[in-house]
């Protein structure tokens, strides 16, 4: 089998993490955040836009307190909703149809079993919209060889929406060249005929700036760190194990867990929460890896904060407390961890919601009960946390879209952006009262017919300012707020924080290796000494160089964000 | 194999040619053996997923993984996978893209095994170095994409078959099979005033019948089985490719298949029993396929033909 | 075959040409053997034969066509490889191409610079071996056991249960092995239970190689005996009862019936196999990467993927697809030379 024939997603990529954990997210209804994942580099629109001429490409945000949220952002958090859904106090977001029956195409990825065309749940929001959609919708785990093959082609859909992680590559160069500058539709004032959109927060806008002009309708998300370490509550409290503190603690405790005989280990494998306790920077995309030490930028892997997050987790694996199946990449780590096999492990914090519903009315561990840890310091002290990025991922406009074109896709992206508590958040969610979901006590319960229809299609056009809502378990979306807003308090803003940069090309795949590297080191397959020749290769082939850049053309045009 | 090492009697098998001598204990035992592992080793995978496939969520959560000995059994992922509309509609697509692809492609490529079998006919080295060059060099994602849309074939069944349609691999395979052939039996027809296509059909073919079924075969499993062709030139979910359909199932290490994620979210289904079942149901039309392919083995087919 | 069993003899007839007209029955073998010796003196001008093969040539022309437009065509775009291809810069990929700037060979120096470049060129030969001389005999005694199996529920059954692992998907082989030789798996606790710690197949570099063999051979074996199998079906009875006559016994038979009948597809498929060298498998070693590092596992296709594809560096991916290409052809003519020098016919005659 060729690369050219062969799966992207069978790749055990941080790709693939990322792409796989936030197709969960989007999944859950309700809240739907998304994670950071790799930047990319193009010849064309190389740098980044912010600041004052930011402002003037921007939509003026104007929030919209259509309903009220129980527990309101605070500290970069999502907002939560801790109510029931009561169907005769929905809001109306879109009072008047703002479509007028374009045909339009749209490619977006999909994770699942897309319906058919005509179902009901897409004629139903044609409907609503007046939009004529026609939908692609693509397999979300190898979309990143489709639209490259798309973009290199003279075919392009009316609207194309792009994740953050297929940013590889040339991507955003093509996204430059190809797609529709969205600012005489939307900058400044302008954007006031899309009120939902122009409720989405201008920290996601700005993300949306490609190559000097706004192209990207943004997917807002919060910027607290999204890889949450998870543990299992109730086998804390039976056994009495106390939360660790410090990253000895949780060490020793992994320690004490783990019982090879019983096939029960302390943890999965913790990279990605060691680099959030030992205050090193995420680097979950390329450009959120720098900081400033002084007036000096710094990127991530020549600080020490990095190699003593990687020598940890090498502890973990070297004690033996990892899960073996975690070490050889093998199986799902959720599966080991609500099963008992591993007492902690982390995800995206969406995981809470998604694995605690899922193990309701188990019949083996009826008493299941997870929580998020917080993120410790690693001497026991308060922990030193980076911003993530506020948006990650955009449906953009082909560049020669006629105007109705245009118009008819920014009314649907308004629809959809639609906020929690509305008619059209639920029509996007939920779809059709009746023919796909019920609502029994305040929980909107999907039908059968709205498992296959309804899924993650329409969501993925704009989104609200990012929030939580579980009607099912409001519990848990307050415990995910409340964590958001913990750990929010302990987060900086790295100097380029929200900002969509395009690096030149021949620095595209410098950092390349490291996630591999990174790997290898904490299992034990590479030495350090093969991690500081690789951080001095970095310098060497570009590293000093791209920093040069980098204090040039972002640092001193646009100013820091920290 | 205990019934087989009782008396030597017993050993005999009715088919045994009578001039064959019978089989010694040890070699029979060593042959069972043999045979028995072999099988074994395959079977008991198989059984871990099938009863995987077959077991209820919870039993999944409580093995943490692949489920060994069966407690209870359920058939709700097969039930949850062949519901709606989706499968059996992306079965029939794959159905027919199988069964014309590889019609298509088995004329395509007797013809040419064929026009290349005769040796020092004109320019068959030529043709057979052009043919096997492309075994070596293959072409990236983008031109060939470019080509596929140029043409006019994106979204088509079309897209699925023709860049496909050509196994220079199974052409030699074909080759060697035909050339193998005494040459007494074509020169003879030709003398006779057969003509190329006439020699083929009565004599070449109906000789090479078993490897005709093996490549019917490869082909046959190449189409069923292909999924990156759909993925790039299909755009209607309509025209999507069976594969294409359940591979979302299977494919991932992490992650839920969204389709069904609210009812695994509800604890209804377990993700690792669903795509187990996928794997079961993938297993099928092999298992269909299998008896057909092997009726063609048979030995002594032959004998008729090469003695008339 | 009936009805070549019934069809009454002819008189010999002609067709045409030049070809000399002879008696049936014993000459036919020495006739083609004669024409070809005749074509290769140039007794015969290449009009002649044109008109005498141009149904043969005919024949192989739709799949000569098929191949040339999805196959050489598409190929031309490997051009790039000697570019800093940005297949976006202009309306399509193809006009990009001329738009995109030329770098000689560039590509080429960066990848012979690259070490971690001929690190995976090293795993990939000393893989190739290993599977050779592991894998590659596998099926052929596969199909020499079933063969001489003579209960046809027997033979039936074995061979359907052996084709199944070939259509298991490599994340599931994988899966399977690591849930029995992984560190928690079911040898290893069942070695727990005695006390012995430690067990760990899947996550050990030095024995990577071997692992990854046996899983192949574990899912593709059994499928490869199909193509000898049918190699078997065509040896005539009556070869081994004329063998058996003269006293031969099973194992003399299997020497010199069975092994002769095999030997053009051993050929065919070693010549093939040795062209395709340096492809020794993509997904399954991807998947396993991360278990034992890309030190051991690194092959040429997951190197193009990392290094090239996965960020849309395409020239450099064209650039590696061209040497392994190139290395490929040099190494399937070498081959079958080789086949030659044995008395093989390999995949095309001298």
């Amino acid at each position: 089998m060729t690369p050219n024939s062969s799966s992207a997603n069978s790749a055990p990529s941080r790709r693939s993490f990322l792409a796989s954990t936030a197709f969960a997210a989007v999944a859950v209804a309700g809240g739907a955040p998304l994670l950071t994942a790799c930047g990319g580099s193009a010849e064309t629109g190389e740098g980044a836009t912010s600041g004052k001429s930011a402002k003037k490409l921007l939509p003026t945000y104007t929030p919209r307190n259509i309903v009220t949220p129980d527990i309101p952002s605070k500290n970069g958090s999502s907002a939560g909703f801790t109510g029931k859904v009561k169907l005769d106090e929905l809001a109306t977001a879109v009072p008047e149809k703002l479509g007028t029956g374009a045909k339009v195409k749209i490619m977006a990825p999909f994770w699942g079993t897309p319906p058919k065309q005509d179902c009901a749940y897409y004629t139903a929001l044609n409907e609503a919209t007046g939009v004529d959609v026609t939908w692609q919708n693509q397999d979300g785990n190898t979309y990143g060889e489709k639209i490259g093959a798309v973009l290199a082609s003279s075919s392009i859909p009316d609207m194309l929406v792009v994740p953050g992680w297929e940013l590889g590559g040339k991507v955003p160069s093509a996204l430059v060249a190809k797609m529709l500058d969205l600012g005489p539709y939307l900058a400044g004032s302008e954007v006031k005929k899309y009120p939902n959109l122009a409720a989405i927060p201008s920290d996601a806008w700005q993300r949306g700036i490609f190559g000097g002009k706004l192209r990207g309708i943004p997917y807002p998300y919060s910027y607290v760190p999204n890889i949450a370490p998870f543990y299992r509550k109730d086998i804390f409290e039976e056994k009495g194990w106390e939360v660790p503190k410090s990253a000895d603690e949780f060490l020793a405790l992994a320690k004490e867990m783990t019982s090879k005989k019983a096939g029960v280990y302390g943890c999965d494998d913790m990279k990605w929460s060691s680099f959030n306790i030992f205050g090193s920077l995420g680097g979950s995309e390329k450009a959120l890896g720098w900081k400033l030490d002084g007036d000096k930028l710094v990127y991530r892997v020549e600080t020490d904060e990095y190699l003593e997050a990687l020598e940890w987790t090498r502890k973990l694996y070297a004690a033996g407390v990892v899960h073996p199946d975690a070490r050889a990449v093998s199986g799902d780590s959720s599966l080991r961890f609500t099963s008992g096999k591993v007492m902690m492990y982390n995800a995206d914090i969406t995981a809470w919601y998604g694995k605690t519903a899922e193990m309701v009315g188990s019949k083996t561990t009826p008493n299941f009960e997870m929580a998020a840890m917080d993120i410790f310091g690693h001497d026991g002290g308060d922990p030193k946390l980076y911003a993530g990025t506020p948006a990650n991922m955009w449906a953009f406009i082909r560049k020669d879209a006629p105007k109705e074109v245009v118009e008819n896709l920014l009314a649907a992206s308004n629809y959809a952006a639609a906020p929690y508590g509305t008619r059209e958040q639920m029509m996007v969610y939920y779809g059709v009262e009746g023919a796909h979901y019920t609502v029994k006590d305040g929980v909107p319960v999907k039908t059968e017919r709205g498992n296959t229809e309804v899924l993650n299609a329409w969501s993925m056009l704009a989104g609200p300012a990012s929030f939580i809502a579980h009607p099912d378990l409001p519990e848990v979306a307050k415990a995910q707020v409340e964590w958001q807003q913990r750990m929010g308090a302990f987060v900086t803003k790295p100097p380029f924080y929200g900002l969509t940069i395009v690096e030149p090309s021949r620095y595209a795949n410098l950092s390349d290796q490291f996630e591999q590297l990174e790997d290898d080191f904490v299992r034990g397959n590479k030495k350090l000494s093969d991690v500081q020749q690789a951080i001095s290769d970095w310098k060497s082939k570009g590293g000093d160089k791209l920093r040069d850049w980098y204090k040039k053309e972002i640092l001193d045009k646009n100013g820091s964000a920290s | 194999m205990s019934v087989s090492l009782s008396p030597i009697a017993r050993l005999r098998a009715p088919e045994r040619p009578v001039w064959e001598e019978p089989p010694s204990r040890v070699g029979l035992t060593a042959k069972g053996v043999f045979l028995a592992v072999c099988c074994l080793g395959v079977l008991f995978p198989l059984w871990v997923v099938v009863v995987t496939s077959l077991s209820p969520r919870d039993v999944i959560e409580s093995a943490g993984g692949l489920v060994i000995w069966p407690q209870g059994i359920t058939f709700v992922n097969y039930q949850e996978l062949l519901s709606g509309g989706q499968v059996s509609r992306a079965m029939l697509v794959s159905l027919g893209v199988t069964g014309f692809g590889t019609l298509f492609s088995m004329a395509v490529s007797i013809l040419a095994a064929y026009g290349l079998s005769r040796p020092g006919s004109f320019g068959h080295r030529i043709l057979l170095m052009a043919l096997m060059a492309t075994m070596f060099f293959s072409a990236g994602l983008i031109p060939t994409y470019l080509l596929v849309q140029t043409l006019g074939l994106t979204n088509t069944y079309l897209s699925l078959i023709l860049p496909s349609a050509v196994s220079v691999f199974n052409i030699l395979v074909l080759r060697s099979f035909f050339m193998n052939i005494s040459p007494e039996l074509t020169d003879s027809a030709r003398i006779d005033g057969a003509g190329e296509v006439r020699i083929l059909w009565t004599i070449i073919m109906p000789l090479s019948r078993a490897v005709i079924a093996v490549i019917s075969l490869f082909y046959a499993v190449a189409y069923w089985s292909a999924w990156f062709n759909a993925m790039i030139y299909i755009d209607d979910q309509n025209k999507m490719p069976l594969q294409n359909v359940l591979i979302q199932l299977v494919q991932k290490n992490t992650g839920l298949p969204t389709g069904l994620s609210q009812r695994v979210n509800t604890g209804e289904l377990s993700a690792l029993g669903l795509q187990m079942a996928v794997m079961v149901l993938a297993l099928v039309p092999v298992a269909i396929a299998s008896p057909f392919v092997q009726k063609h083995f048979k030995k002594g087919m032959l004998t008729g033909a090469i003695k008339g | 075959m009936a009805l070549q069993a019934e069809r009454p003899p002819r008189p010999a007839g002609t067709r045409g040409g030049r070809e000399p007209q002879q008696p049936r029955r014993f000459q036919g073998f020495r006739l083609s053997r004669r024409t070809r010796t005749a074509a290769r003196l140039g007794s015969l001008t290449w009009r002649t034969r044109l008109r005498r093969d141009r149904t043969l040539i005919l024949m192989t022309l739709p799949a000569v066509v098929l191949l040339l437009v999805f196959n050489y065509v598409p190929l031309l775009g490997n051009v790039v490889a000697f570019q800093d291809y940005n297949p976006y810069i202009s309306t399509n990929g193809v006009t990009a191409i001329f738009n995109s700037p030329w770098v000689a060979f560039e590509q080429f120096e960066k990848m012979f610079n690259d070490s971690n470049f001929w690190g995976a060129f090293e795993n990939t030969l000393v893989l190739f071996f290993i599977q050779l001389v592991l894998f590659f005999p596998v099926p052929i005694v596969l199909a020499l056991v079933i063969n001489s199996v003579i209960r046809p529920r027997v033979r039936a059954l074995s061979q359907a249960i052996l084709y199944l692992p070939h259509f298991f998907s490599w994340v599931l082989v994988v899966t399977v092995f690591q849930q029995m030789f992984g560190g928690a798996g079911l040898i290893a606790q069942i070695l727990e239970d005695h006390g012995i710690s430690g067990f760990d197949l899947m996550t050990n570099a030095g024995i990577f190689k071997y692992l990854v063999t046996s899983e192949m051979i574990w899912k593709d074996a059994g499928w490869g005996i199909i193509v000898f199998l049918a190699a078997l079906a065509s040896v005539s009875p009556d070869l081994y009862e004329a063998s058996a006559m003269d006293g031969a016994n099973r194992w003399r038979r299997m020497w010199h019936v069975t092994l002769p009948a095999l030997r053009p597809v051993i050929a065919l498929l070693l010549v093939l196999r040795v062209g395709d060298a340096l492809t020794v498998g993509f997904e399954q070693l991807l998947l396993q990467r991360d278990a034992v590092g890309a030190g051991a596992s690194e092959v040429l296709d997951t190197y193009v993927w990392n290094v090239g594809i996965q960020n849309g560096d395409f020239s450099y991916a064209a650039a590696v697809g061209l040497v392994k290409g190139v290395i490929g052809v040099c190494l399937v003519l070498a081959a079958n030379k080789f086949a030659h020098l044995l008395g093989e016919q390999g995949v095309y005659k001298k």
